[in-house]
């Protein structure tokens, strides 16, 4: 779920007038790209989307080492029983295609993200070795605070959808100049009645995330969803056959 | 989670009589967020012209609650002897958060409707309030105004407890009674876990203490297992916590 700008996933900065930045040329370019407005801050006025692009280049990425808080990279069960935990990786990729984010100003805080603003939005999901694509996610971003020369605070309640295979839902935090540990709430299909947790990793800002999900309760993964993850970079990228969605690089009715 | 006026958290009723001072035992923050007491015309306005419905302290229902169908010490919905824990907190508005931010897109002038979105964002204190330990974080989706009554929100949001994790959870608010919400999952120590939570307002819409029962995850840290501040309107954190001093938080409480 990636929130930031450019008819992406979109945040707007209240700093200063640097924020109007080219989107990064890594990205791939649709045809179907929706049109957004890239205008200075006295735009903000208009009610209609006038975002500011807050994309960071590659480089700046941070580069961080990231544990869910008070857990280690292999969380240990939470119980004394022994509940399998499953590793399961995804790769989230806007595309720029499905119309999202759509930052919805309602804070009537004009120049300034604030508590009102939501960001529904809608992405690409694929499977960790990005060779299918599996579906993709769904749902909204509350932002809840937002701290100048730092960031954004939002509280994210959204779904990632398997095709045929179910979904998974979570909740928690995001925020955009840290990864994060969200909630697994439950889930459908083979997810059902999954709980865990699921670490959120930001590789570009905001088009590309690598989620590490730890799943317990259900039965074990079937082997396409468990191919070796792509090594998380901001150069990644589905394989050519995954991203047309050809016969045999997605899963059965992959979501869309 | 507290849903109500004056840039904390902002119910609109659509009484008349709903133009009301804030509760002087309410702590008045600096950062106290502006908002305009008016009468119903004006909520023409797209701005933010919201009527304090803050019920005096006096006015604060005193009513025996139990989670429906639920006694006070529910029992595990499973046959198997899973240990449920109890941990409490208060959430606090303290009016500095900007929050809550009451959406009026229902269109519906004068009267809360389906359509109406409050997200929100206030203070979390440990049970004992001694210390500080975060934030909840989440959005009241408006589904029901009683006239005479109060309002029904459907409420999903967070509980962080800074480097321990969060919990989530989802279920009713309702402005003239406790209820229960479900509890959805967490992270961190909380990870994988179950269970449920009592919601009880102590001040409308300021003060609120819950009650989680929770499964399926280790034994709390005894930082936030000390004994409860029985809970009343005229609770408050201690300084210390208030002003989060050093030993007066968790690590990295959450802000």
């Amino acid at each position: 779920m990636a929130c930031s700008s450019s008819a992406s996933r979109i945040v707007i900065s209240s700093s200063s007038s640097s924020f109007v930045k080219q989107v990064h040329n890594s990205c791939p370019a649709q045809s179907s790209f929706m049109q957004f407005k890239l205008t200075y801050p006295r735009s903000l006025t208009h009610q209609s989307f006038n975002l500011h692009a807050t994309t960071h280049c590659i480089s700046s990425v941070p580069k961080r080492s990231f544990t869910c808080t008070s857990q280690s990279n292999n969380p240990i069960p939470s119980t004394n029983e022994p509940s399998k935990v499953q590793e399961l990786y995804v790769y989230e990729i806007n595309e720029l295609d499905r119309g999202s984010p759509a930052y919805l100003r309602l804070s009537k805080k004009c120049f300034i993200n604030s508590l009102g603003d939501l960001v529904p939005f809608s992405n690409k999901l694929y499977s960790g070795d990005l060779q299918k694509r599996v579906g993709i996610t769904a749902g909204i971003c509350i932002l809840i605070q937002h701290k100048p020369m730092k960031g954004d605070r939002y509280e994210a309640v959204y779904s990632f959808y398997f095709g045929d295979y179910g979904h998974i839902s979570v909740q928690g935090s995001y925020l955009t100049y840290k990864d994060t540990c969200l909630a697994v709430t439950g889930g459908s299909g083979i997810f059902e009645g999954v709980s865990g947790q699921v670490k959120l990793k930001q590789l570009v800002f905001p088009f590309k995330l690598f989620y590490t999900f730890y799943l317990k309760g259900i039965e074990d993964l079937p082997g396409e969803l468990m191919g070796k993850p792509v090594r998380p970079s901001p150069f990644v990228h589905p394989s050519p056959m995954a991203k047309a969605c050809k016969p045999g690089a997605t899963v059965a009715n992959f979501t869309d």
